[in-house]
């Protein structure tokens, strides 16, 4: 047991070097961008109303300051790590003075909730298809089924949501298009309010587990054949165990370390897949937040945003790892 | 070879039709250079044409022949995703093999890299790559982009296959009989991992094709080379949907689905023909 | 487990049939609620409602169309009783001889939604926690030209000016926005203005917040029950109880949305998405009956020249890719036909039709350009007709083009350049270019050189037009290329650009004064190469002869009738310089419903307010909207 807990030590200290890495070179990344935040606030008054020439040079000086972009980047990357360390993300730079963590926790919830089930759903749904279709072979309606959802992958999901859309909502109109909720509603808890939330992410859901169950039923399908071919697999064939129990206790079960580990990651990475949702279904969450933080240059969000994104892939990771040995014991934890 | 070719088409119809599939694909990739009309010249044809005997994939509401551009599209397109493919599968191969067969610090070390990478929101970082390159913001600048973030999650998953290889008697026979690390994972493992190999390939082209989509949808690619999110982009941007100028849209979108049912069948049926027992089962019948 | 299926089932059960019965998008009574689609999308921080700070609230939710007021409103078309509307203001703007001082007279009787009245104390507390505060988003503007501000009785404010400033009043002139009065009551009891959220926005105007979207997508104002004590009530009764300002989503989406009669007014759309409403909407009103049904906006999309940069400091350069432009095909190209074309640095809309576009037509006929081998009369009167010949051959279109020449003016401009590929060869001579091959070459032998920057996915259709554009001047031997930016503003603030469609002129529309963007083109306020250019001279040009014009306009009062002509002498002058190539109006395929209500602005029935919602003037229509369904 000391030699696992030496393991998880160590593991821990990468985890932190890892997260360290990843916010360092996101902060650099982020600070190269030639978007200056203070134009943009500028524009929100010169694109439309008055504008005197001289105004706007004052303009520019003070918001530069109480921004707090005075400094080279090097200032300002010591000032973001100390104030990281206590939790604090900073003010937004297009919503300022609102604090970023504010903005991105109001958001946060929806996202989490969406691309989690919807990810769970088509995790059970990609593997039991495809552990079956890897099992059994020549079951032809697998084959179809397998064939219609790896076709099903590549439709860029824009198009595919959109058309769910068309389809629920206009051409069969069964399914709200747009939002979390209905407009106007009462956003105390009650079961009218989950209805309400659940009936709204149907559409969306769907879209996500329609692309995403294919990419796990082609790796489940191969790790399966792989497997079917052991030598202990053979034996307990021939030993007369029954094929479920095989598929169950034999098959999956060792081809799971690898399709978890997959798991973990795409929960990690949550943040990266729900921008077209927000566009298409105007389902609340932070994708939209991401790409306006990106276009108005307010680099305090985008990286409140990816230091969130690279704390939680790193610990998903960190927790697979330290799981794997306890899952596979043929893994040596070392 | 030929035969090895000739008896998977005998025996297996998914082969055939993938094979079949992707001669298709090589076909249009041919006939893309013998395009009419230079790729990025608009208003060439009359706009917004349904398919006819002329236009046989109609034309787009740009004035461009929707045919020539899905066969130049394609090309792009297979060439973009090919090229993330080949290069990210290179690295996580190396990386994953070496970190998952010499373990200890090796592992830690290159786990540490592969990890930091991995933990880096793509999307954000694919954005602010378009600001700061711009123009310079070109397909093979895309492709390399994408490879260095393309390869560490599927270098984790052969990490985690080539731990528990290492642990199995014909590694530690190969190990007691000499052969040197590079030979033990290119001769033993590397084989033992290639399903994995053709089934992340799919994958991250499908992750790879659908980023330069996504991109594009939202207007962060170059514009004028066409490849399947470009047209895309411009259908949409002209609502081809909800206008009924649908073939804009079904052509690049069944030109991929197509092109994926293709690679599937292949790789399912080279896995099984990689794998003895399964072909002896279907020789059998 | 049998327990886990019937839970599963009955869940399963109650969503199908909540499903079925609520087809609602929400529980607001639907006849007495106008949804109106908010362009600005998702809000990133809905809950602030400050709007004098840039703290990540939404401006168009409505906050400003419904709740906000100020001194003076000039529309972009013609208004309930004219352009010109004193909003909180009891008369114009009264200036002492030499511009130096400004008084204005305030309405009595106006309150607050919290009951409490609106004085010169509100209008002073604004101006000076503005100038205290440089956090706030006026308070550059107001402090570099107030010296001080004094309310002499409740209704009266004076302002005394820095310099003299003829166009002072023009910061509290909405034209879109402009400086609006905050509540003292409120703003005074609070530490620090800059970061406080007006969580519980206090109205001056006919509306009041009922409730919003904590994810940023709707917002909901209710009418005050005390209307009639606000400006925009002395108008008449608003029609909608209630107004829910939405994020529509792509376009695609807000035309379905309007299809299924559930979003009321649609900001803007692509050409097709308008077209297909047309198609198939049986309900459907535009501001245009026929084609192109958009609302030309008072802004001039144009291609803008980087003037300090070589070569595109010379006026003849700058013409020889003028006359490279075939304007019908970039018309079709971009906005399918619908846009309304101007050849000269005003935008085709409002009063400048009869003032400006009119009017110069003979001098435009008659207007000579030297290419060095030979003069040629470059304008071209005929190409909107032709533009319209050729859509009427379209049959879906084919009832909705006007014959009548005015009419014709009017929807599809009044004329562009003709394409002369010959004279601007020439021209290019004569600037010492030489053609080598199929490709132009500058003077000192380099390759010449054309990026057009323009705006990617947000203004698609100038993104289709810079495309075209560019490949007209490759045609030509020019090595161009268009290249899409999300934020044009940008390159062009920094002077990092060739050339870029975007916009550099705008107008009042219902005004004819040209100072609102004009002053901002003075010599003195162009920056060095390098150095941020501010609003609104993107284009970095300066003639002597127009800061004479802008110096003259600066000096008359904004409604002396002089200043149409020094509006003249200024499009005479751009004409022969060419420092930007006017292209049309900006359409914007405004789109409405009839099924729930009636009375939107349509030209010439009733063109009284620009039917684009984030206007703070589109405030108007609510004035006039009558329910469709009793």
């Amino acid at each position: 047991m000391t030699g696992y807990m030496i393991f998880v030590a160590r593991r821990f200290g990468q985890l932190l070097l890892v997260v360290f890495l990843g916010i360092s070179a996101t902060f650099f990344i982020t600070h190269m961008t030639p978007v200056d935040p203070v134009a943009e606030t500028i524009s929100v008054i010169t694109n439309f109303g008055k504008s005197d020439p001289e105004a706007i040079d004052l303009m520019r000086k003070t918001l530069t300051e109480l921004y707090g972009l005075q400094g080279n980047v090097f200032e300002q990357y010591v000032t973001f790590w100390s104030r990281l360390i206590q939790g604090d993300l900073g003010p937004s730079l297009s919503a300022f003075p609102t604090p970023v963590s504010q903005i991105i926790f109001r958001a946060l919830p929806w996202t989490v909730g969406l691309m989690i089930s919807a990810t769970l759903i088509s995790f059970v749904l990609g593997n039991a298809l495809g552990a079956l279709a890897g099992y059994y072979r020549k079951s032809r309606i697998l084959k179809i089924i397998s064939l219609g959802l790896i076709g099903l992958q590549p439709i860029p999901y824009y198009i595919l949501a959109f058309i769910l859309l068309i389809l629920f909502g206009f051409v069969w109109p069964i399914l709200p298009i747009t939002g979390g909720y209905e407009m106007n509603a009462d956003l105390d808890l009650s079961f009218a309010l989950v209805l309400d939330i659940i009936r709204h992410s149907i559409l969306p859901a769907l879209a996500l587990v329609l692309v995403g169950a294919g990419s796990w039923l082609t790796g489940m399908r191969a790790l399966t054949s792989n497997i079917v071919t052991e030598d202990y697999v053979t034996f307990a064939e021939l030993g007369g165990v029954g094929s479920t129990r095989i598929l169950r206790s034999y098959v999956v079960r060792n081809a799971m370390v690898p399709q978890l580990t997959g798991l973990a990651m795409s929960l990690g990475a949550i943040f990266n897949g729900t921008v077209i949702t927000e566009i298409v279904f105007g389902y609340p969450g932070i994708g939209t937040l991401l790409i306006n933080a990106v276009h108005a240059g307010d680099y305090s969000l985008v990286l409140g945003l990816a230091s969130l994104s690279i704390v939680g892939v790193a610990i998903a990771v960190f927790l697979i790892d330290i799981l794997s040995p306890l899952l596979d014991p043929r893994i040596k934890a070392e | 070879m030929f035969t090895i070719v000739r008896d998977l088409i005998r025996y297996n119809i998914e082969f055939a039709i993938g094979l079949v599939i992707l001669l298709l694909l090589i076909g249009a990739v041919v006939l893309s250079f013998f395009s009419p009309y230079p790729p990025s010249d608009i208003y060439v044809v009359p706009p917004d044409m349904p398919p006819d005997a002329e236009f046989w994939l109609g034309t787009t509401s740009r004035g461009q022949d929707t045919f020539w551009q899905l066969m130049i599209g394609l090309r792009n397109t297979l060439g973009f995703g090919i090229g993330v493919a080949f290069l990210s599968r290179i690295l996580s191969l190396v990386v994953g093999l070496t970190a998952g067969y010499a373990g200890g610090r090796t592992d830690r070390v290159l786990m540490a890299i592969n990890d930091s990478i991995m933990v880096i929101p793509q999307f954000p970082i694919l954005v602010l790559f378009y600001f700061v390159l711009k123009d310079d913001m070109n397909w093979l600048m895309l492709v390399l982009i994408l490879s260095a973030l393309g390869w560490s999650y599927d270098a984790r998953l052969i990490r985690s296959v080539a731990m528990s290889l290492r642990t199995r008697p014909f590694t530690t026979q190969s190990v007691y009989s000499g052969m040197s690390m590079r030979k033990i994972l290119v001769e033993e493992h590397l084989p033992y991992v290639m399903p994995i190999v053709f089934a992340t390939t799919m994958n991250n082209m499908i992750w790879s094709i659908g980023m330069e989509i996504t991109l594009s949808v939202l207007g962060f690619t170059d514009v004028d080379t066409p490849t399947m999110g470009q047209m895309i982009y411009w259908a949409n941007s002209h609502s081809a949907l909800i206008s009924g100028i649908w073939w804009w849209v079904a052509a690049p979108v069944g030109a991929i689905v197509i092109l994926f049912i293709g690679l599937f069948l292949l790789s399912m049926s080279m896995n099984e023909y990689i794998d003895p027992r399964s072909r002896l089962n279907r020789m059998g019948n | 487990m049998k327990l886990w299926r019937k839970f599963l089932a009955g869940a399963a059960l109650a969503v199908l049939a909540s499903t079925a019965q609520a087809q609602d998008i929400s529980n607001l009574p639907r006849k007495e609620t106008v949804i109106i689609e908010n362009p600005e999308g998702t809000v990133k921080n809905p809950g602030w409602f400050n709007i004098w700070v840039n703290g990540g609230g939404g401006l168009s939710t409505g906050l400003q169309q419904l709740t906000m007021d100020t001194l003076w409103y000039i529309d972009p078309d013609q208004g309930i009783n004219g352009a010109w509307y004193n909003s909180l203001a009891a008369d114009k703007p009264i200036y002492n001889a030499d511009f130096t001082e400004m008084t204005v007279k305030l309405r009595k009787g106006m309150y607050w939604s919290d009951g409490v009245e609106f004085t010169a104390d509100d209008l002073v507390y604004t101006v000076q926690t503005n100038i205290d505060h440089p956090g706030m988003l006026s308070s550059a503007l107001l402090s570099v030209s107030v010296d001080s501000v004094k309310a002499t009785d409740p209704y009266t404010v004076v302002f005394k000016l820095k310099k003299p400033n003829s166009r002072f009043h023009a910061l509290f002139t909405v034209r879109w926005n402009a400086i609006w009065v905050m509540p003292k009551h409120v703003f005074e009891k609070v530490a620090d203005p800059v970061k406080f959220d007006f969580a519980n926005p206090i109205s001056i105007s006919a509306y009041k917040l009922k409730n919003y979207d904590p994810q940023g997508k709707w917002y909901i104002w209710e009418k005050r029950d005390d209307w009639q004590r606000t400006p925009l009530g002395l108008l008449g009764e608003p029609g909608p109880k209630y107004a829910a300002y939405v994020d529509g989503g792509p376009p695609d989406k807000k035309t379905i949305a309007q299809l299924k009669h559930e979003l009321d007014i649609i900001h803007d759309n692509t050409p097709e998405g308008m077209f297909t409403l047309v198609d198939q909407s049986k309900s459907l009103a535009t501001w245009f009956k026929g084609f192109p049904y958009a609302h030309p906006d008072p802004t001039l999309p144009a291609v803008i020249f980087n003037t300090q940069k070589a070569p595109f400091d010379k006026a003849d350069v700058r013409w020889a890719l003028a006359l490279l432009i075939d304007m019908k095909a970039v018309d079709l190209a971009s906005y399918r036909g619908a846009a309304t074309l101007s050849a000269i640095g005003v935008p085709p809309t409002g009063v400048a039709m009869t003032t400006y576009q009119a009017p110069m037509q003979e001098w435009l006929k008659s207007f000579e350009l030297d290419t060095g081998k030979e003069k040629i009369k470059p304008y071209d009167p005929t190409i909107p007709t032709q533009i319209a010949d050729m859509l009427r051959k379209q049959p879906k279109f084919k009832d909705q083009i006007p014959t009548d020449p005015t009419a014709i003016a009017n929807q599809f401009g009044y004329g562009w350049w003709k394409p002369n590929p010959k004279a601007a060869g020439e021209l290019l001579e004569k600037a010492g270019f030489k053609k080598v091959g199929d490709q132009w070459m500058q003077p000192d032998g380099q390759p010449f050189r054309v990026r057009l920057t323009v705006e990617g996915d947000s203004r698609s259709v100038f993104t289709r037009a810079g495309t075209l554009i560019a490949q007209q001047w490759k045609q030509f031997g020019i090595d161009a290329k268009a290249q899409p930016t999300t934020n044009p503003w940008q390159p062009m603030q920094a002077g990092d650009f060739d050339t870029a469609i975007a916009w550099s002129v705008e107008t009042w529309g219902g005004d004819a004064d040209m100072s609102f963007f004009l002053d901002s083109w003075h010599s003195s306020f162009v920056a060095k190469p390098g150095e941020v250019q501010p609003a609104r001279n993107w284009q970095r040009w300066s003639n002597p002869d127009l800061d004479k014009i802008i110096e003259g306009i600066r000096g008359i009062s904004f409604d002396d009738p002089k200043g149409v002509d020094y509006g003249m002498d200024y499009l005479k002058l751009v004409v022969k310089e060419m420092p930007t190539i006017p292209m049309m109006s900006y359409n914007v395929f405004a789109s409405m419903d009839t099924t729930y209500w009636t009375g939107y602005p349509s030209f010439p029935d009733d063109p009284y307010t620009d039917p684009v919602p984030n206007w703070g003037n589109s405030r108007l229509m609510m004035i006039k909207l009558k329910p469709a369904q009793p």
